[in-house]
């Protein structure tokens, strides 16, 4: 993947911390440093099925989940499968839809499975959900609700590459290119056996304290109108084992718990004046930066 | 500021000026200010902004004036003045915690409301209060102390505040509670209605009847100079009148404030060569009378008057609710001056048979000396002393059931009796209450009076001076256990070397440790009140303390290790001496900074060798010690002798 988004290794390794902590991962990001392309390199390094769904202003709910029809032939209803129905699916500007087709994707995001009509439907494993969004200042947006953010694990930037990775970008091929040449290096069960790897990770008490504080902090903060929730916290440990995990480490430090916190609370906080996901993360460095770190 | 803290701070200055309320002593318009403790710390718990420094500098002016204005003219007293401004400055406070700083001058003026509060009362409640401020406090400075330490957020602080603070509280109890009160205090004390007890009241009836209790509470401990023996009346009271079924003193109105000469109060100029001294620590009775041997001349106190009535009685103002302490000096004798009054002579209305009876007894005697002397032995010897009475006959009074019926009864009886056949036949005559004798206590060389001594014995008006006269026969009393009287010596070092340490014993201390270093300053003081004060005493005590103060480290301490093992300990030992080369190192940088400050530095391989073995140790699962220590002290060297600080 390194060779697609070069420079980026950090991002990339959150990226994975998702996908091992059976999470969700929103990107945000102006356009045009390489959102798509992460997402798309995160599938393609996997032996998994991918879908990309354009989420755009006049898309349903049924485009994303699937519809049922009926079978002239069989002379019956059937259900045909809608893109949600594959490892990783990739939800392209998701701000760029109304909040009802977002809202299509809650329960698949957090239950692994959909209901339509009257059937559930079980979505195949692993199954992460890669959703790209640009800022919500920027025009044609809506801005997601907040039990949708609330069900992304992580939330990350990429921001500009370095000037020396920058030009490295623009002399070389078109990225698609590059993506096209990408091998799959691990199976689908070699990923579900290190997701349920990760999620047996030991987390010492005093971690799980520190852990607990920072989201008590974030409850407290006087210039925090919500704070995070505790489906956050669950996702905060589960994203500090898989952190750990890909550390190589099979216990977790308070490193790593510091190193997440702005990644998984700050877009799960709403901030008294009104403010960007960004100030929100620098918000969450400050309660991490007031508590001690256990010793 | 953790919650837990705001609310023990919170709490330690609402018990402070509660301390106060229930002492009853402050004045309620003094203290309304304490109210604003309700709004201000409802704020303060709720994490408001603090009051605008402005008006709580204009408010701590007023606060002062008001203050000055009380003790000159409100109260006129500078304790209550204090008691009341810091009531105020508590109020005040509590609009105002901005630092840790604010948060200890909080513990501190709640500590001196207490210290106050302990002045003004010895209720039961403010018992309770203490021990809650207590316990309140030591979790409090615990936790602070962590703070101070950048722990206080972790779960790991809790255990050892929750031990220290029970630890304390077990301590407190032993030193405060059961060592100076098991004997008696709260124990012996029998407060039911209905029971007659023995004891001394200002008033004297025959209403009641059934057996009458001996109650061993102790009343007084008494340190006498010379070596006196018995037996001692401790004069109380005199009764003058009676209406048949009760005894008062009609004289209450006609008190005098003894002048102060020197340290002493004094009743009469007398020879300081030829007097008594008794040190006497009373405890507390329902009652202002305080006793001493007869005839008391002088008394010294702390307290701020003692007063005199007529019949040679001693006062203090106000009944004590707690211990008080005084030296009186007596010379000794068996009468005292006095001058008729026809208030000695009352009798009550029915008083026929009594009359006759006395007249009877001392048809052959001539004087008045020997008419007394003659009813007195005319009691002693045809009645019998008994507490168990049973109630008269309809229409017979119960002095009358004595002498003619029954036969028998106690001192009240005799005395009452004795007293009414004297004024039948003309010889002016009062009853006296107080305390006969005193088990003498071995072990400290002291008398212990109890509640069980007390007697009434007959004061009569011969020759122009009053004589006293004892027609009660003596009973023998049952001797005290010697573990009594041990663990009565233990209270009583209590109360004399701890409790009752006083500008008396400041002053005695002083004069002794002048002899000890041989100045001559001190020779030529008047007698001393005996029990003079031992050097040893302070030091066995500052060695306890230091002693239990040493286990409470040790336990601490131990306590830390165990909870963190050489793993914490040794990542402590290196951040700290990282710091001290200059490295921002702060509670809240995580090993990760510790690599990346470090970065360059010539000890950086190994720190990160052992910062992976520590972290393995301590987050890990991996519970072996075994190198930690060494790999520690490896890198602590390699850091301490690095080149310079390199200051970010």
């Amino acid at each position: 993947m390194e060779t697609v988004l070069q420079g980026k290794g950090g991002v990339i390794r959150m990226a994975i911390v998702a996908l091992l902590g059976r999470g969700h991962l929103l990107i945000e990001d102006i356009p045009g440093v390489g959102k798509t392309t992460l997402a798309s390199a995160l599938a393609r390094s996997m032996d998994c099925s991918f879908r990309r769904i354009q989420f755009t202003s006049d898309l349903l709910p049924t485009d994303i989940l699937g519809v049922t029809i009926f079978n002239q032939e069989t002379k019956e209803f059937e259900f045909r499968q809608g893109p949600v129905f594959s490892n990783i699916v990739l939800a392209d500007e998701i701000n760029r839809t109304n909040p009802k087709t977002q809202s299509a994707l809650l329960e698949a995001m957090s239950e692994h499975r959909i209901t339509t009509e009257r059937t559930t439907l079980v979505l195949p494993e692993p199954f992460m959900v890669i959703a790209t969004q640009n800022p919500v200042e920027y025009h044609g947006t809506f801005p997601l609700p907040e039990s949708q953010l609330d069900r992304f694990m992580l939330h990350i930037t990429i921001g500009y590459p370095l000037a020396e990775f920058e030009r490295r970008a623009i002399l070389r091929q078109s990225s698609f290119e590059i993506l096209e040449d990408l091998q799959p290096v691990v199976s689908r069960q070699e990923i579900v056996r290190m997701q349920d790897e990760a999620g047996t990770v030991f987390a010492e008490d005093s971690v799980v304290d520190y852990l607990m504080q920072i989201v008590a902090g974030t409850r407290n903060h006087p210039e925090i109108r919500l704070g995070a929730s505790t489906r956050g916290a669950q996702f905060f440990l589960r994203a500090a084992r898989a952190y750990a995990y890909s550390d190589g480490r099979d216990f977790v430090l308070p490193d790593d718990v510091k190193a997440l916190a702005p990644l998984v609370l700050g877009h799960r906080i709403i901030p008294r004046a009104r403010k960007s996901i960004a100030e929100s993360e620098a918000l969450i460095e400050e309660i991490a930066e007031s508590l001690p770190v256990p010793l | 500021m953790s919650t837990l803290y705001r609310l023990l701070t919170a709490a330690l200055a609402l018990i402070g000026c509660a301390s106060l309320a229930i002492t009853g002593e402050i004045r309620p318009v003094m203290s309304i200010s304490g109210l604003a403790l309700i709004p201000g710390y409802y704020r303060f718990l709720r994490g408001e902004s603090h009051a605008p420094v402005i008006v709580i500098g204009l408010l701590s002016i007023v606060e002062l004036v008001i203050f000055l204005f009380d003790a000159v003219a409100i109260s006129g007293d500078a304790f209550l003045a204090v008691a009341h401004l810091t009531i105020a400055f508590q109020a005040l406070k509590s609009f105002d915690l901005k630092e840790p700083w604010d948060n200890l001058q909080v513990y501190f003026v709640s500590l001196l409301q207490l210290v106050i509060a302990s002045e003004l009362t010895n209720s039961l409640a403010f018992g309770v209060v203490f021990v809650v401020f207590l316990v309140v406090l030591v979790a409090a400075m615990v936790l602070s102390h962590f703070m101070k330490e950048g722990r206080a957020e972790t779960a790991s602080v809790k255990g050892p505040v929750y031990v220290v603070t029970v630890f304390t509280l077990l301590l407190t109890t032993f030193l405060f509670v059961v060592i100076p009160r098991t004997t008696h205090r709260f124990i012996g004390k029998s407060y039911s209605r209905g029971m007659h007890t023995t004891g001394f009241s200002e008033r004297m009836d025959f209403v009641s009847f059934g057996n009458v209790k001996l109650d061993p509470a102790v009343v007084m401990r008494v340190e006498m100079s010379g070596d006196l023996s018995g037996p001692f009346y401790w004069r109380g009271y005199t009764l003058d009148r009676f209406d048949g079924l009760t005894w008062q003193n009609d004289l209450p109105r006609q008190r005098i404030r003894l002048r102060k000469n020197g340290d002493q109060f004094i009743s009469e100029p007398y020879d300081t060569n030829r007097s008594v001294a008794q040190q006497i620590y009373l405890e507390p009775l329902d009652s202002e009378v305080i006793f001493g041997l007869s005839q008391i001349k002088g008394i010294r106190t702390d307290l701020y008057s003692v007063m005199q009535d007529s019949a040679g009685n001693f006062f203090i103002p106000g009944k004590s609710s707690r211990r008080i302490r005084y030296a009186a000096y007596s010379v000794l004798s068996d009468d005292l001056p006095g001058i008729s009054d026809p208030r000695y002579l009352q009798l009550p209305a029915e008083n026929r048979k009594i009359a006759e009876l006395a007249r009877e007894i001392t048809r052959n005697e001539r004087d008045s000396i020997r008419k007394a002397r003659a009813v007195e032995a005319y009691l002693m010897k045809n009645y019998a002393y008994s507490l168990s009475v049973s109630s008269p006959p309809a229409g017979v009074s119960p002095i009358e059931d004595f002498l003619f019926r029954s036969k028998k009864g106690f001192c009240e009886h005799y005395a009452t009796a004795m007293v009414l056949m004297l004024r039948s036949i003309g010889i002016p005559a009062r009853v006296v209450t107080g305390f006969i004798g005193g088990d003498r206590n071995a072990y400290g060389g002291y008398l212990i009076v109890r509640r069980s001594d007390a007697h009434s014995w007959v004061e009569a008006l011969i020759g122009g001076r009053w004589k006293r006269f004892d027609p009660t026969p003596s009973v023998s009393a049952r001797r005290p256990q010697s573990v009594m009287l041990m663990l009565d010596s233990v209270e009583m070092y209590w109360a004399r070397y701890i409790v009752g340490y006083s500008s008396m014993d400041q002053q005695a201390l002083v004069e002794m440790l002048g002899r000890l270093f041989g100045s001559g300053h001190t020779a030529g003081r008047a007698k001393e009140a005996p029990g003079t004060f031992a050097l040893r005493h302070i030091l066995y005590s500052a060695l306890g303390v230091t002693l239990i103060l040493a286990v409470l480290i040790f336990v601490l301490r131990k306590k830390y290790r165990r909870r963190h093992g050489p793993a914490t300990a040794s990542y402590l030992r290196i951040r700290r001496a990282l710091f001290r080369k200059g490295f921002p190192i702060t509670s809240s940088t995580t090993s990760d900074d510790i690599v990346s400050l470090t970065a360059g530095a010539p000890y950086s391989s190994s720190l990160r060798q052992y910062l992976d073995r520590y972290r393995r140790r301590r987050f890990g699962l991996q519970k072996d010690d075994s190198d930690i220590r060494s790999l520690a002290e490896q890198v602590i060297g390699e850091i301490r002798s690095s080149a310079r600080s390199r200051k970010k």
